[in-house]
């Protein structure tokens, strides 16, 4: 990724080889799957408790003017980063564009989506602009606008899974991804692509399934304790917005893409990945593209075999929970469990981009008040500088060790309610979870090797 | 020489962290193949 990213310093004076971390954490997950067979022998996520919270407050978030307050701010924000893209200087660092795109919407929104819910929803500018676009169109023509076309159930999430690996191959494949030109004029291409996909299909339909990052986002603030349900906010259990997860076509994939272009950005890091890189860039080079061109598309396969992977490994552990017995399809498990997936996304992305997020954030204060790069100091803080010292090597690794075993303790424990609810037998719900528990130990495990590399 | 030698502790290092899965999917196979076959006996 872009400027510090990760592995700004190395670790030293571990009490223990970072190794062995790995071996502690499957530990934790197999006493914690054991701690759930017995402690935990009712479903308890399934019911969707909630209530609102008091004295007005959920009705005053959630209520008109808020929405179009929120929904004013994100176009704002929008505009800034088209302006700063095309106008500003094109030093990634130094331009609000590349800044805010990478660090505090696609990195820092998720921390708020798990703690405050689906706040992407109230400040979407494409939502907030089709929205105002289609009261401004009923206005004028004073009658009922046409009826969207019926969204086409196969369809599913997959417009969102594919806008999705576009965006990290924009970040992670496209040499000039980090530009800040490139940054406004994909999101600009972005844009048309959703109003068309608005028009078609009608906004919340398209916002809630197409959208890439409504549904990267929206998935998140599933793990929240805050909801926004019948117009009012209000709390419920944490966890209990993901077994509620409409199972639809093309899920799976949105997280494979999720979990495995993280980990491909982290494997990009690995000696591995520098040994093999130029042999499959050769190749390309072999067939006449450009140096560039050839590495760019290397990196392409590198990206997409490491979310095929993420994918195969999933469906290998669904595999083995339906050898166990119970009548399902591998497909209809591979829905019901898909939504254990999700806090081992959340840990890959709290991991792996703690230091993005740490650092670069810091950035973001002086970018606001020099946007373009071009020498204003519109707060006051274009001078400032980042503190990197903040916070020791061996500090970032233990938050980073404990946000991946936190995430897959939490997708054991999404994994097995749905099991006890799902299967008749809770002997047998216990005995598909094995599968599952090897699939938590795999992710863990990668996931701590590809933390390790960022020092190799 | 020293650059075999780092290769090796380097992929020493990267079996480690997989030996988890291994051991756990080796135990899962072998329990499976157990409780096949004493479902057949």
């Amino acid at each position: 990724m872009l400027l510090i990213g990760h592995g700004i310093s190395v670790r030293a004076d571990l009490p223990i080889p970072e190794w062995l971390f790995g071996w502690a954490a499957a530990m934790v997950l197999v006493v914690s799957f054991v701690a759930l067979a017995v402690l935990w022998p009712e479903p308890r996520l399934q019911r969707r408790t909630w209530r609102p919270l008091p004295g007005g407050i959920g009705r005053f978030f959630a209520s008109r003017p808020v929405e179009i307050v929120c929904g004013a701010i994100g176009v704002f924000l929008f505009g800034v980063v088209i302006y700063s893209g095309l106008r500003g200087v094109d030093v990634p660092e130094a331009n609000f564009a590349s800044m805010f795109v990478y660090v505090a919407f696609w990195v820092g929104l998720v921390p708020l989506s798990v703690l405050f819910g689906d706040v992407f929803r109230a400040f979407n500018p494409w939502r907030a602009i089709g929205r105002a676009a289609a009261w401004v169109a009923q206005r004028a023509s004073r009658s009922d606008l046409p009826a969207p076309l019926e969204y086409p159930e196969r369809l599913g999430r997959w417009p969102a899974a594919i806008g999705l690996f576009a965006f990290t191959a924009l970040e992670l494949v496209y040499a000039d991804g980090d530009k800040p030109e490139s940054v406004a004029i994909a999101a600009l291409a972005y844009s048309a692509l959703t109003f068309i996909g608005m028009a078609l299909y009608g906004v919340e339909r398209w916002i809630e399934r197409g959208e890439a990052f409504s549904v990267y986002f929206n998935l998140f603030s599933r793990l929240s304790p805050v909801e926004t349900r019948d117009g009012e906010v209000g709390l419920r259990r944490p966890l209990s917005g993901l077994p509620s997860l409409e199972l639809l076509p093309g899920t799976v994939a949105v997280l494979a893409v999720m979990i495995g272009t993280v980990t491909f950005d982290g494997a990009s890091e690995a000696p591995l990945w520098s040994g093999i890189s130029p042999d499959i860039a050769s190749f390309f080079r072999d067939v006449g593209l450009s140096p560039q061109r050839a590495f760019e598309l290397a990196f392409l396969v590198g990206l997409t075999g490491a979310v095929l992977f993420v994918g195969a490994f999933y469906r290998l552990g669904i595999l083995g929970a339906r050898s166990v017995g119970g009548g399902f399809s591998a497909s209809r498990l591979a829905n019901e469990f898909v939504h254990s997936l999700v806090p081992i996304a959340l840990a890959y992305v709290a991991a792996h981009y703690f230091t993005l997020l740490m650092f670069d954030g810091q950035r973001l204060f002086y970018v606001i008040s020099d946007p373009l790069g071009k020498g204003s100091d519109l707060f006051g803080t274009a001078g400032a500088q980042p503190d990197l010292g903040w916070i020791g090597a061996n500090a970032i690794w233990y938050w980073q060790v404990g946000f991946v075993v936190a995430g897959h303790v939490a997708a054991l424990i999404l994994a097995h309610d749905k099991a006890l609810a799902l299967y008749r037998d809770a002997r047998q719900a216990v005995r598909s979870q094995y599968w599952m528990l090897a699939i938590m130990v795999g992710f863990t495990s990668l996931a701590l090797w590809l933390l390790s590399q960022a020092n190799a | 020489m020293s650059l075999p030698i780092a290769h090796a502790a380097h992929t020493l290092t990267t079996i480690a962290y997989f030996l988890p899965v291994v051991a756990f999917l080796a135990w899962l196979f072998v329990t499976q193949i157990r409780e096949r076959r004493r479902s057949r006996g």
